[in-house]
């Protein structure tokens, strides 16, 4: 209800002064426009850095927390793990992972995640620093791959980050020969990198080793480089003797591989990324220079060839010419119808520059002998000349043989024989065939010596050996007499000799004395022994002071 | 009878008794103080700052307010999953106070000035004596809400042991004291006079 007003009541009251109209627009709006503004600013800014929502799966999710765990890429925070799931058949946890924005492009079927976490290993301790903050997930981004979403984690750390520079390169070897992941690589015996993987061959045909050597090392591999396993400790024994091989300690308990280019290969191109080389067994296998050429020929022996293996030397006056291919039974041309050993021979005239002509020896150029240009002409001139084969042991610990090739202008005359597969070498009886073949000759002249002869001679001795006792016969009464007397005598030398030995005699006495002192050393030290056994550390210490 | 219906006012400094035009600025002959018979523009003011208030508080619970950086591993808590961190570990007295504190209060003062500028707005008349008692309530408490923030703002202070633990005030924070801050404008700025101003169809 309205009460009509009476100004009359209020007429000394001042007029309040007025003031100018300030028309325009309520700066107080701006205030819910800058809000709007602001928290615009802000929900673009964090829905911008969401980057795109992956899926790593990985076999357990130890140390792993949903909403916490973050995923770091050279340290730096590059995504955060949303969710912890199961797979559908329970197998394996899959993390949802939301990345940083900006990251698409280098999530790719090539990218890797794996979870960091304090790791013991043959090669060392890591990933200590996540003691105290707690296991990471590490992400090795690639852009070189198709694009995905989807990721299986690694359940160890690779060897072989991004950030490393390097070369990988591909070995096939016969057998893994205790090569482990991450094993070394050596080269002049420095360490400079790492066996990062490896796996059978589809076929199983051989195994294939992922090394990787790290900048700049990586320029000393050449496209004629050589590889070797230097893994444990590598001992043979053949012909040339026993060896011996370690590289290292740490190779001896995690296996390795070793390079080495010979110095005619350093012209060689340097090998590209994935260049595949062989990894040979040892060091001397792989060093031996790549035989291009050979002469094959074939050797036929009378005796036994136990002993003599395949890869076995052929050696020229103890230098190594060639190589035993294989040992077979064949036709034996002496014997009709009766198989022998049949050598079959690889001679490398590669393997030394000595078959040169002596004229040439001087020149120093590497020009071809005649025996490279055509070995079979050259080697049926030799053995003209006297060239033979024959078998020789290399070690008499191992009963090793190997071929020897030698002159023998001694030798009854051969021609080689060309008419089979292979030329054939004439060879000589083993050594120590020789000396049997003595020995047999010796025996055959013994079986036809005179036995009759010598039976009758020995009959004559035994009867004037007879009459010789009967001689002697005669004399004994006389002997048994001077012999009772002596008895007698000693008799009685044993009686005074008893009876200084008895405890009343000075012996005796004597010997009882030493017995008794001997008897009490024997129990101190009894006591001593039982002491020690109660206080060992006696023995350090001493008798401590009860 | 109105003191606006005889055209008269005090100042609010000096307390002089003055006659006032029912519109346009004026300011006190004695001590210049800006004068009016009503706040000038309440509603509208009271508006925009609810406005901007209301549109803080979504950062406000969707960010955190406050990031604690321990041996490397950062944890950020929004208002929400810290009132629920302290649920789940059993310390609901403690919930409740950092829930009604800092998201029921909030809230219900927006509402609040809401309800009261609709009201006024329609010209309303009923729950007057209510509905200035809620105005009355809405001012005192305004100010309270404000413990979160100095909570956060101690503690990015005082923990700061590098590596070991570090607390840092997150967007949410920023956002959270603007909501307290614009809602305490607004409610300064809503004329309680207003509620009784309408007097009904006469």
């Amino acid at each position: 209800m309205t009460t009509p007003s009476q100004p009359g009541d209020f007429e000394e009251v001042p007029d309040a002064i007025v003031d100018a109209e300030s028309k325009g627009f309520p700066v107080v709006w701006l205030l819910p426009l800058v809000a709007l503004l602001v928290g615009g600013w802000l929900f673009y800014k964090t829905e911008s850095e969401k980057g795109p929502e992956i899926t790593v799966t990985f076999h357990t999710a130890e140390g792993i927390e949903e909403g916490k765990t973050q995923v770091k890429f050279r340290d730096v925070t590059v995504g955060t793990v949303n969710r912890v799931d199961f797979t559908e058949d329970l197998k394996a946890v899959q993390l949802s992972i939301t990345m940083l924005a900006g990251t698409e492009e280098y999530l790719t079927d090539k990218s890797r995640f794996w979870v960091v976490k304090p790791r013991v290993g043959a090669g060392g301790v890591s990933g200590l620093s996540t003691l105290l903050s707690g296991a990471y997930i590490a992400f090795e981004p690639n852009r070189e791959g198709q694009a995905q979403k989807a990721f299986t984690g690694l359940e160890k750390p690779p060897i072989v980050t991004i950030d490393k520079e390097g070369t990988r390169f591909r070995l096939r070897a016969d057998s893994l020969g205790s090569i482990s992941i991450g094993a070394p690589v050596y080269f002049r015996q420095f360490d400079i990198g790492e066996i990062t993987d490896y796996k059978l061959a589809d076929d199983y045909s051989y195994v294939d080793i992922g090394v990787f050597v790290q900048a700049p090392y990586d320029k000393y591999v050449h496209t004629g480089t050589y590889f070797w396993n230097v893994g444990g400790v590598s001992i043979s024994m053949d012909a040339s003797g026993a060896k011996f091989e370690m590289e290292s300690l740490m190779s001896l308990l995690s296996g390795g591989v070793a390079f080495e280019t010979l110095p005619e290969f350093l012209d060689t191109p340097i090998a590209t990324e994935n260049t595949v080389f062989t990894l040979y067994e040892n060091r001397s296998k792989a060093l031996e220079r790549p035989i291009t050429q050979t002469a094959t020929f074939v050797l036929r022996f009378d005796g036994t060839v136990r002993g003599l293996s395949v890869g076995a030397p052929v050696e020229y006056r103890g230098i190594r010419v060639g190589t035993v291919k294989s040992i077979d039974l064949g036709a034996d041309p002496m014997h009709k119808g009766i198989v022998g050993p049949v050598v079959v021979i690889d001679l490398e005239p590669q393997r030394t520059e000595a078959y040169r002509d002596i004229d040439q020896a001087d020149s120093g150029q590497r020009e071809k002998s005649r025996f490279e240009k055509d070995p079979v002409k050259r080697v049926a001139e030799l053995v003209k000349r006297g060239l033979r084969a024959r078998l020789q042991t290399g070690s008499l610990l191992t009963g090793q043989l190997f071929v020897e090739i030698g002159l023998f202008p001694d030798a009854p005359p051969a021609e080689m024989l060309t008419d089979g597969r292979y030329p054939e070498i004439p060879t000589l009886p083993n050594t120590l065939e020789g000396i049997v073949a003595s020995i047999n000759k010796i025996l055959g002249r013994l079986e036809k010596a005179d036995l009759q002869g010598t039976l009758t001679n020995l009959n004559e001795l035994m009867v004037s050996t007879s009459a010789l006792a009967a001689s002697l016969e005669e004399d004994v009464p006389e002997l048994s007499d001077e012999l009772q007397k002596t008895l007698r005598t000693a008799n009685r030398a044993m009686a005074t000799l008893e009876a200084s030995a008895s405890s009343d005699g000075e012996i005796g006495s004597q010997l009882q004395d030493t017995l008794k002192e001997f008897s009490a050393a024997a129990r101190s030290l009894r006591v001593m022994a039982e002491y020690l056994e109660r206080h060992p550390e006696a023995l350090i210490k001493g008798k401590g002071t009860p | 009878m109105r003191a606006i219906d005889a055209g008269l006012a005090s100042c609010h400094t000096c307390g002089l008794l003055l006659h006032l035009p029912t519109a346009g600025h004026t300011h006190c002959p004695r001590c210049s103080s800006p004068m009016h018979l009503r706040k000038p523009a309440s509603l509208s003011q009271t508006w925009a700052f609810l406005l901007a208030a209301m549109i803080a508080y979504l950062p406000a619970n969707l960010y955190p307010v406050m990031t604690v950086v321990s041996f490397g591993k950062s944890q950020s808590d929004t208002i929400l999953s810290g009132v629920i961190y302290l649920f789940v570990h059993g310390d609901w007295p403690l919930a409740l106070i950092v829930f009604v504190a800092s998201v029921l209060v909030p809230l219900l003062k927006m509402l609040a000035l809401l309800y009261l500028l609709i009201t006024v707005q329609r010209k309303s008349t009923r729950y007057r004596q209510q509905r200035t008692r809620l105005y009355r309530v809405v001012e005192l408490v305004g100010r309270w809400s404000m413990v979160d923030i100095f909570v956060v703002a101690l503690l990015a202070a005082l923990v700061n042991v590098g590596t070991v633990a570090t607390i840092e005030p997150g967007a949410g924070a920023i956002a959270f004291s603007a909501v307290v801050i614009l809602t305490m404008f607004s409610a300064m700025n809503f004329d309680p006079r207003l509620i009784w101003d309408y007097q009904g169809e006469q």
